[in-house]
This record gives structure tokens, sequence and C-alpha cells, in this order.
């Protein structure tokens, strides 16, 4: 994989234009909309899924842009990476292709909570996105400004049920048609720009704003409740006007270790990866930011803004006279520009540079782009099922900040799931979702569709039940078989994931069966401190859950039956550390699926419920429409009465719908027998 | 009045509580087995398993399966009990039991060989599995699955309503292997699960709000006392959490989760303490102790024939019977007649006596009214003198506790008699006094009445609140929350997120009390507690 050469961006720029000019059939099975981080995944998965896919965007020299922080992965998001590649996606495998640096963060906090983190060359890792794509089957991709979706007017029979059939371009071409649409429009949905006073339409600076009729017919067309969120991005630091030695040198893991299940290593090689640095704020950076306040209308605004990514305005303001960290991140391998993790500002350009300037490190430096604030519409996600379509339109699909999230990974976790179910709707196969009790992309868009956002969401382990459970090394055991299942994972991906599993089951079972008595672990292994006490044996799998006991001491001890499963020495030691406390959850997690299987319908009347259930209850089911009976009881208000109330509702009325649908089959047999006959009556 | 004798225990059966194998005997084979393996898992070693639960966590409890089960998914393949009739006095009383082990259960308490037939209410005489004393008769019902409220196996007991029979039936429930008390609205959603639930049944199903509710109303301090756990838990979790989310590119100090090792091993040894001390709850499954003593000749041993049937003989030992008074548990003890004797067997008794006494939730004192000086005054003083001299306390005696029996009255004047009764009622520094004679019957009213104001001060009152149930779930979860915290300093330094766990779980226990609390809460705290930024 990271052997292959990349084509030079203008040839394959020239590749794409002429596969746009070929572009003779204006049908396909999914249309994506947007190019980001969402975009790219979902057509990439899409298409793997065996979809006819489009993806449109507004400049194809943007796909898999990183518009905001040059890096990839961490804690939580890194998990989202790992899964992601477990799925086949394409960001963990973009990653180790671009990575610059890499570590893996909270190293000394347990194998559950690891994030495997690399800041990334923006430039390498575009071109890995825009050669995967083109290099994707049965993906063509577009340049184009969307201008109107295209739905159907709802059937009487199912009011307020619309479904999709296309797009239209705001070029006056042709409308494309579709059965499924993904919209991944990030922050162009209603897009302003804010720097100082100043404000603009778009999305992202240096590119056009997209048209606005998209969010009108969302609000107005579908009825979609729409709300707005805000975010921002630091300004852009020139690299050599920086006096490095005054920051703190962070240099990147001795050993890189990749995101994807595919790699056995990255791209860089471990001794040509770049540092970081680390800087601190200033009392005169709190008094410029009181000083500019006054003139930064994006901080007065009351939109929401995240609290785990705020502007070092907002930091200032919350937690006055502190010293803030500044991490001066590279941008790539040529680029002369740093990038200042935690100074993301709106205020005018000229107090931007006073600002930075406070800092020892930075006391010269020049900026080369401004930063600035963004806001934009987002769609309220518990309008949403767990497939991300929209309930009330059939075929339509949202991913990534148009859901209210941020982060790239939280975008592309998102993408790649709607890509999936968008495909499946064309293929008219049945939508799937994935359970929090198996992924944390399962937990995200769990929390988004039945909690819904008051702020831009971001992952943290510490929103998953099971975190023992869903660590980085075992995504592919949780994910990749269930991916071939859906169809999005390759069959090479597939088999090379059947081989782990088997191979760490056999090592598994070949450690219960390894014993050693307590006296010789004693005179063997005498650093691990089996306690002296013990006069029965131990098991392999026992031992290896010694804090000081490594899978080599072990395999040292047992060559003969061990050391061919070498390759798996760090994740057979996980497994055995972890083994008694994922058996502990099992039971927990299997209560929560059982409730997630049972599905509620999505027109049931809960103002009309013949249950005994309380108004306000019945106010929060009918706003976020849960899509499960699991969903409906993590709601906050919902009652267990409620909960009860509800499932007895469905049961009976599922019980009548299977015998009507009984009939009706029946019916419909006995009338097409009827046909059969009076075809076979006909004379041929 | 219903007062009456119950059984007889010997005195060292009751000090040492260990549950004898030959009893396993009464129980099906399969449970039998199950209980070995169990024990046997707990340690790795043979002992009774029994032992074994206790010595895995350190806690001495009557319900094994709270020691060392599940630490917080209580998952559905246990069998739980519950008093599903409402709490307080009643006629009838129903306990219900759902789950797997249900047979087990009622072959057991209501001693059936065959089980009886499916829905067809018997009469029987249930018993205590361990001991095998009978706790009441009533009527027991089979439902075998799936032919149940809850759609499991299900037994339930008609009983009568007194809350010592409840306590002792719930109690002898909890002994059973693979039972325990059922969690708030844990039936209904076992029902609703199997898909059984009628809509009249919905009423009952307790909501987060009841219980919030419900933990408000409990005896103020107690809820007090929760919450403030569950605030100092939320908070240590936060910390801990926002040290593995935030510390690699966040200031956050390590100091954080020095403050979170304290923080935790304060609230571990806090709950302990209160699973220890806490011993309404317990008196009220066990029944509340009370020592009858005082001077050899006092006529102790001839209490008045409405509490217990005489026992003959001069007493040397420790004499214990189980008796109810006013619906609460009562054991009494009645020891030997303090007096400096040279015959080694009284003095091993009057050694046994002090032992007891030491013990005792409640002391009767009682005196021979025929030794009192005739003056009231100096008869206060010397009743004063004697309540040291008994209870061999230097101080003066905790009123509470203790309760003055002027016995054989009908030996005094009626005027002395009338002066005693009115001045030593209330008499600064003495306990509260009764006059009594067990020849005349005289006063016997009075002192019931007192001493059942006693008891139930000791016990709480159930009517003013839903002791026997919540109580057990109550401690179920605070033995389970205890002993997830134990998991966060044996991983503190190797493991975080396996330590982090523990918090986590131990959170979850409390919730069970006191509310669930989901992510958001703790990421409240967290962009609370710390400036986090990237």
């Amino acid at each position: 994989m990271l052997t292959k050469k990349l084509p030079p961006v203008q040839s394959f720029l020239l590749l794409f234009s002429r596969r746009v000019s070929h572009l003779t059939r204006q049908q396909y099975d999914v249309i994506v909309v947007g190019g980001g981080h969402a975009g790219t995944e979902a057509a990439a998965a899409a298409a793997r899924v065996g979809a006819k896919t489009l993806l449109v965007t507004q400049k194809i020299q943007t796909i898999g842009a990183l518009s905001c922080n040059p890096s990839l992965g961490g804690i939580g998001k890194g998990h989202l990476v790992r899964e992601i590649d477990a799925l086949d996606g394409l960001c963990g495998r973009a990653g180790d292709w671009a990575g610059i640096h890499f570590s893996v963060l909270n190293r000394r906090k347990g194998p559950a909570v690891w994030g495997p983190r690399a800041q990334l060359d923006r430039q390498r890792y575009r071109e890995f996105i825009q050669s995967e794509l083109l290099s994707t089957p049965g993906l063509t991709v577009l340049e184009g400004s969307v201008q109107e979706l295209h739905v159907t007017e709802p059937s009487p029979e199912e009011p307020g049920r619309h479904r999709v059939t296309g797009i239209c371009l705001a070029d006056g071409s042709p409308p494309i048609s579709a059965s499924s649409v993904v919209l991944t429009t990030g922050t162009f949905l209603c897009g302003s720009l804010f720097v100082g006073q100043t404000t603009s339409p778009g999305g992202r600076i240096g590119d056009a704003p997209s048209s606005a009729g998209m969010s009108q017919i969302l609000r107005e067309r579908l009825d979609l409740r729409i709300g707005r969120l805000r975010t921002g991005t630091p300004p852009r630091i020139v690299k050599d006007s920086v006096d490095l030695h005054l920051a703190q040198l962070h240099p990147p893991d001795s050993h890189p270790t990749p995101f994807s299940f595919m790699n056995t290593q990255t791209s860089c090689k471990p001794e040509d990866q770049l540092p970081c640095y680390l800087t601190y704020t200033t009392p005169g950076v709190d008094k410029v930011v009181k000083e500019s306040l006054h003139l930064n209308c994006h901080i007065q605004e009351d939109t929401k803004g995240p609290r785990y990514c705020p502007s070092i305005e907002s930091r200032v303001l919350r937690f006055p006279g502190r010293s803030h960290q500044v991490w001066l991140e590279p941008e790539g391998v040529t680029s002369n520009l740093l990038y200042p993790q935690g100074l993301s500002m709106t205020m005018p350009p000229d107090m931007q540079l006073r600002l930075i300037r406070e800092i020892p490190a930075m006391h010269r430096a020049e900026i080369h782009t401004p930063g600035y604030g963004v806001q934009y519409d987002f769609v309220c996600p518990t309008q949403l099922s767990p497939s991300l379509q929209v309930k009330s339109t059939q075929g339509l699909f949202l991913a990534g900040q148009i859901n209210g999230t941020t982060g790239y990974e939280e975008a592309a976790a998102q993408g790649l799931w709607a890509g999936v179910n968008a495909a499946r709707w064309a293929l008219s196969m049945p939508l799937v979702a994935l359970s929090r009790t198996e992924s944390y992309i399962g937990v995200l868009i769990d929390d988004l569709v039945s909690r819904g956002v008051t702020e831009p969401y971001r992952m943290f382990t510490s929103r998953a039940e099971f975190r023992t459970s869903l660590r980085p090394d075992n995504a592919d055991l949780r994910l990749t078989l269930k991916g071939f299942e859906v169809g999005c994972v390759s069959s090479l991906r597939y088999k090379e994931a059947v081989k782990v599993k088997d191979r760490l089951q056999e090592a598994m079972a070949t450690l219960e069966t390894l014993t050693l008595s307590t006296a010789s672990c004693r005179k063997k292994l005498p650093d691990i401190g089996v306690s002296e006490n013990k006069n029965s044996s131990l098991s392999g799998m026992e031992l290896l859950q010694y804090k000081d006991m490594s899978f080599e001491m072990l395999a040292s001890v047992f060559p003969e039956s061990l050391s061919r499963y070498m390759e798996f020495s760090q994740r057979l030691k996980i497994e055995a550390v972890y083994k008694p406390h994922c058996d502990l959850n099992k039971k927990e997690i299997e209560r929560i699926q059982k409730e997630e299987n049972m599905a509620l319908p999505q027109d049931i009347d809960y103002f009309s419920l013949p249950v005994s259930m309380s108004k306000e209850v019945r106010e929060i089911l009918d706003r976020v429409r849960p899509s499960t009976l699991g969903s409906a009881t993590r709601l906050e208000g919902v009652t267990p009465a409620a909960v009860v109330a509800l499932f007895n509702y469905v049961q009976v009325t599922g019980r009548k719908e299977r015998k009507r649908h009984r009939n009706q089959q029946e019916r419909k047999e006995e009338e097409d027998e009827e046909v059969c006959k009076r075809n076979a009556s006909l004379p041929q | 009045m219903s007062v009456k004798v119950k059984r007889r225990l010997s005195a060292q059966r009751r000090i040492i509580p260990v549950v004898h194998r030959g009893k396993d005997a009464r129980l099906d084979g399969k449970a039998l087995q199950r209980r070995r393996e169990e024990g046997q898992r707990a340690s790795g070693r043979r002992r009774g398993w029994m032992t074994d639960a206790f010595t895995s966590t350190g806690i001495s409890c009557p319900h094994r399966l709270l020691c060392d089960g599940v630490p917080a998914g209580l998952a559905d393949a246990d069998t739980i009990f519950a008093l599903s009739s409402g709490h307080g006095r009643c006629g009838v009383a129903v306990v219900r039991v759902s789950g797997p082990a249900s047979a087990t259960a009622l072959r057991c308490m209501a001693r059936h060989t065959h089980l009886p037939p499916p829905r067809a209410a018997l009469l029987r005489s249930i018993t205590d599995p361990r001991s095998g004393e009978v706790l009441d008769r009533g009527l027991v019902l089979w439902f075998p699955a799936p032919h149940s409220f809850t759609g499991e196996d299900s037994v339930e007991f008609h009983i009568h309503g007194g809350s010592a029979v409840i306590a002792a039936v719930l109690q002898a429930l909890g002994s059973v292997p693979g039972m325990r008390p059922a969690e708030a609205g844990e039936f209904t959603r076992r029902a609703f699960q199997a898909g059984k639930l009628g809509l009249g049944d919905l009423i009952h199903a307790e909501t987060e709000a009841q219980r919030r509710q419900a933990l408000r109303q409990m005896s103020g301090e107690l809820g007090h006392l929760y919450q403030d756990w569950s605030r100092r838990l939320k908070r240590s979790l936060a910390h801990v959490e926002a040290f593995i989310d935030f510390s690699e590119d966040e200031l956050i100090e390590d100091g954080v989760l020095d403050q979170v090792d304290s923080s935790v091993s304060d609230l571990q040894a806090e709950i302990e303490q209160h699973l220890q001390d806490e011993r309404r709850g317990e008196r009220l499954r066990s029944g509340v102790q009370v020592v009858i003593a005082g001077a050899t000749n006092a006529g102790k041993s001839q209490r008045p024939a409405a509490i217990v049937s005489p026992i003959a003989g001069t007493t040397r030992d420790v004499v214990e019977t189980a008796v109810d008074i006013g619906g609460f548990p009562v054991l009494l003890s009645d020891t030997a007649g303090l007096r400096d004797s040279r015959d080694l067997v009284e003095q091993e008794g009057v050694r046994r006596a002090r032992e007891r006494m030491q013990q005792a939730d409640l002391t009767l004192v009682v005196v021979d009214s025929a030794h009192l000086p005739s003056e009231v005054h100096e008869a206060a003083d010397f009743l004063l003198e004697h309540l040291r001299s008994v209870l061999s306390s230097p101080t003066q005696p905790e009123t509470g506790r203790c309760l003055l029996v002027l016995n054989k009255t009908d030996l005094l004047p009626e005027t002395q008699r009338k002066e005693l009764d009115r001045e030593l009622r209330g008499f600064r520094g003495l306990p509260p006094v009764c006059l009594i004679s067990c020849q005349s019957n005289d006063g016997l009213k009075d002192f019931l009445t007192a001493l059942q104001g006693s008891v139930k001060t000791l016990c709480g009152d159930p009517l003013s609140g839903a002791p026997t149930l919540t109580q057990a779930r109550h401690r179920a979860h605070l033995q389970q929350c205890v002993a997830a915290l134990a998991q966060y300093p044996r991983y503190r330094d190797s493991d975080l997120a396996l330590a982090a766990d523990g918090v986590r779980l131990a959170l979850t226990s409390l919730g069970r009390i006191t509310g669930r609390v989901g992510a958001e809460e703790i990421l409240d705290i967290i962009f609370k507690d710390f400036c986090i930024g990237k």
C-alpha cells in the first residue's frame, strides 16, 4: 500500500476532468454532496458497497483538505480512526501515508485509552485521498455547486414523508437523479466567516460560499429543525519567524505506530519525523484579548461554541489569569508554516499579531493567514435514524458537521456509515446500525440521534460505557467481519481479519492450557511477583495478567508453544489483562442490545397513543422520536413506566401488523394465482 | 398485642454465624453443586462457601451474593425477590420471587419434595432453609415459566403481614444460593422484557422521579449522606476521566490523581463504616438484642409470662429467646445474676452475661424493688449506683439503651409504689422506669408499651418508610459500590482505564440508589473544573 506511487496532482486532476466530461449518464445510486472528511468516506464507502456513486464538490482541488489542524487521531478520536480503518475507510491509511510525527497518547494509562495520533503533511493527505477516490471503481467526481435537492411530495398515506429523487446544480445543467443523497456540507451550510468586525458569507477562507438554497430546502420544504453552531481556527504562523529554541521540544515516538490494521509501518521513516513544540500564553495575551473584545463580533454572538475547543478569547474569559498551553505543530515536510494549536481567535488581524507576539517564542512572529471564526447551520440530529437517514425523508442521509459534530474523525466516521446506508438504501438492502456496545462509531451516532447536541459534539473515551471492551487494538475484531457483511469491507481485508481472529483465538486457547506451578513461576519468572502463599498453579492467561509480565517473557518459558505467536505479543498481553473485565461487561451489553433491537415505528403519534403516559413524556418522545426502545430508555425524562407502555403498544400493534401483513400476502398470492391462471389460459 | 414464642437458640449458635454443611443436604443437588463450585472459585481452595464469601470482601453480611457477586451489571440470570405488597402493617404480605432459582427457593422454604401443581395455592409451613425453623404458615404458589408475571419461573409466598415475619422470610430467601433482593422496578423490567405486562401494572412501575423522591423522603440524614457520596464520587470520576481524556494536551497536573486517590480511599472507608455501623436494617432483619440483667434473685427469669414462658432452673448461661414485640423481631437474652461468686460455672455465667450486655442494643435492668430505700431520692441514687455496677460503666448509662424494671412491686406498700411511679419517671439521669409485679401482673401493660417504644426507636419505624426492602437493596448496592472502588487502587498505577472502570462501576451502583449519572454530567464537571482547550 505504502509503496504505491501516487500520480502527481496535475495529472490526476486531468483524469478527473476527463471523467467528468464522460459524464453522459445523469443517473446514480448515490450522490454525495461535499468533499471533506465525511463526504470522501461516504463516497468511497457507498462505492465499496457497490452503488454507482457521484461525489459533487465545489473544488476538486480541495477534496481531502485539512481545513483546521494538521493532525489526525488522539484520545477517543484515535479510536474512531482505528474503527474507520477496520471498516475499510480511507483516513487511517491516509494518515499513515501523510503522517510526519506519530505518537501514541496516554501510553502510561492503559491500552483501552491509548490514543494513536499523527501530525500530517496537508498536501500528502490530500493527494492520498484524491488518488484513492480516483482509483475506486464505480465512483465519479464532479465539480459543481448544488443548487437544489429534489424530493417528492409526501404521499397522502404517509404525511410528512418525502423521498429523495436527485439534485440540481447551480450551473443550470440538467438535474441528476439518484435514490440516495448524502449531504456533508460541513461549515458551508449558510456559513459565515468572522474576522474582527467583518463578516462574510462562506465556509472556509479562500473558498466560495455555497448556495443558500440547501438550507432553505431543509428548513422549509422538509420542515427540519435547524440550529446554528460556531467554530474557529488559529492564524498560521511563518515558521522562520518563530524562535523555536524558546519553546519546549516534543519529539515523536521513536517507533511510529501506524493507524491502519493493513500497515505494519508508516510511510515516513522514524528518523525523518518532525517535532512539535510547546509554549505557554503570558499575562500579555489576557490583556490583548480584553482590549480587543469590543472589536470581536464572533465572541459576542451567542451561538454555541465548543467547550473543549474554545478560542483563546473564551479561554481567557472563562479562566482568567492562567497560563494556557500553545502547541506549535508542523504543517508539512516542505511547508514553512506552523499551526499554533490553542490560539484559535477571531479578533482583527492587527490584534492577532499583537497577541501572538506576547508569547516569548513568537515575539517577532509573522502571520501568514489570520485566524477566523465560522458560524454555520446544522440539522438537529435527533431527526435522524441510527442509519443517519433523515426520518422524514427517505433516501436523504446527513453526515459530519451538518449533524452538529466537530472534528475530522467524527465526520469521517459518520460519513462512512451514511455512505454504507445510502448505498444499501439505493440497492434496496435493509439499513444497518452500529451498537454503542460494539464501537465508538455506535456511541457517536447513538448520542447524536437519541440525545441531540447543544454544542459541537466531540468524541471522548468517557462517552463509551464499555470503554474496556472498545479498544483501539481490537477494532478489527469488533468491526471488520461485520463490515464485510454489510458490504463495505474488501475481501482482502476480510480475509486478513479472519486470519488474525483465528490466530488470536488459537493463541488464547493455547495460553489457557499452559500451566506453571507457582513454585516454578517464582524460580523462572522472579520479577513478576507471584505471591508466596499461592501453592496452586497458574495458567498462561493468568500469568500474562500480571503487571510486569510480558508475552515475550512467557514465550521464553514456553518457546515451543508460544514463539509462533510473537507477532501478536502486544495484542495477546492486552487481551489477557482485559478479559476478566470484558467478561463482566458481557451481560450488561447483551441487555442493552436486546433493547436496541426493539424498533419503534417512526410514524407513532405519541400524543394520541392510547396508553397511560404523561404529557411531558409524550412531548419528549414526539420531539426526539427514538428509533429503538434502547434509545428511548436513555432519553432524559422518559420514565421506565413510559418505556413499558411503549413496549406494550409496539408488541400489540406489531402483532396486528404482522397479521394484516399475512392476510395481505395471502390475498396477493391468491390474486397472483388467479393472474397466473388467466395468463396460462391466454394463447401464447 | 400478639407476642409469641418463636424459637430457642443456644447462645453459642448466635455468636458464631457459620452455616453448617449438613444443611446443604436440604437443598437440591444442583444448588448444592453450584454452591460448592462458587465457594471454590472464590478462593481457589476448599473451604466453606460462606466463609469464602466473607473473606473475599472483608465484609460480613448475611447475603453471600451481595458480597462477591457481579459488581454492577445485575444480570437477569439472578433470581430476585421482594416484598410486592405495600409496606407497613397489613394483614397479608406477598413476597415474590422470580428467576431460575425460584424452584429451589420453593423447595427449601416450603419443604416440597416435588414441585406443587402450577398456579395452585397451597397452605404450607414456611421455613428458614438454614435452621429449619418455621417462620410462618402461609400460602405458596408456583408459577412455572412462561406463565408468570415476569415470564420466568416465579414463586409467591403469601404470609402474615408483621414486619418480623416479612423480614425473616426475606432474610431466609437471601440465604438461598443465587438469590438477591430485587432492584427498584426490576420485576416490571423483566416482565416487560418478556412481553408480559398488562397496562394495569404500569401504576407500579417505579420511575426515576419516584426514586429520587423516595431518596429525598428517606430519613433526611441518610439521603444527605448518599447524595454527598454520589457528589464526591462523580467528582472523582470526572477528575480521572479528565486525566484520561485531556492530560496529554492540557494542563492537568498529576496532583489531580492524588486527590482522587485520597477521595476514593475516604469513600471506601466511609461506606464500609456505614455498612458495619448502620445496624437499623440489620436489627430489623436479625432482631434487636435485648438483654435482661440484674443482681441475683431480682426475678429476671420470672419475666412476665406474656413475653416468654418461664424457664425452669437457675440461669447460669445466657438463654436466648426470639420473640415478636409489636411486629418487631427481638432476641431476648436472659443472663446469670451478677454477683461475685466462687462457683466456677457461675463465674463463667457472669462473664458471659457481661459480654452479652456489651453487645446489647437494649438492656433491661431488673431490680428487686424490696431492696429500694423507702425515700424516693435515696431510691433514685440507689438505682443510679446500681445501674453503674450492673452495666459496669463508670459514666451515666445511656438512657435510650436501657430500661429499668422494678420487679416485685406487690411486696411494696401501695403509697410507696405510687410515689416511686410518680417521682422516678423522667428522673434526671435515670432511664425509663417500669414498675411491675410478675406475681400480680401489675404494670405489665405499661412495661410492654415502654419496651415496644424502645424497640421501635432502635429499628426505625417501618410505617414511615420502607426499611426492609430498601435497606436490603441499598445494602446490596453499597456493597457493590465498595467492592468496585477497590478496583481503583489496584489498577491506579498499571492501567488507569481499568482503575477508572472501578470508579464508574461504583458510581453506577450508588446511582441505583441516588439516580443514574450520565456521561454528560461527568463532562459538565470536567469542563467546570478544568480549562480544556485543545
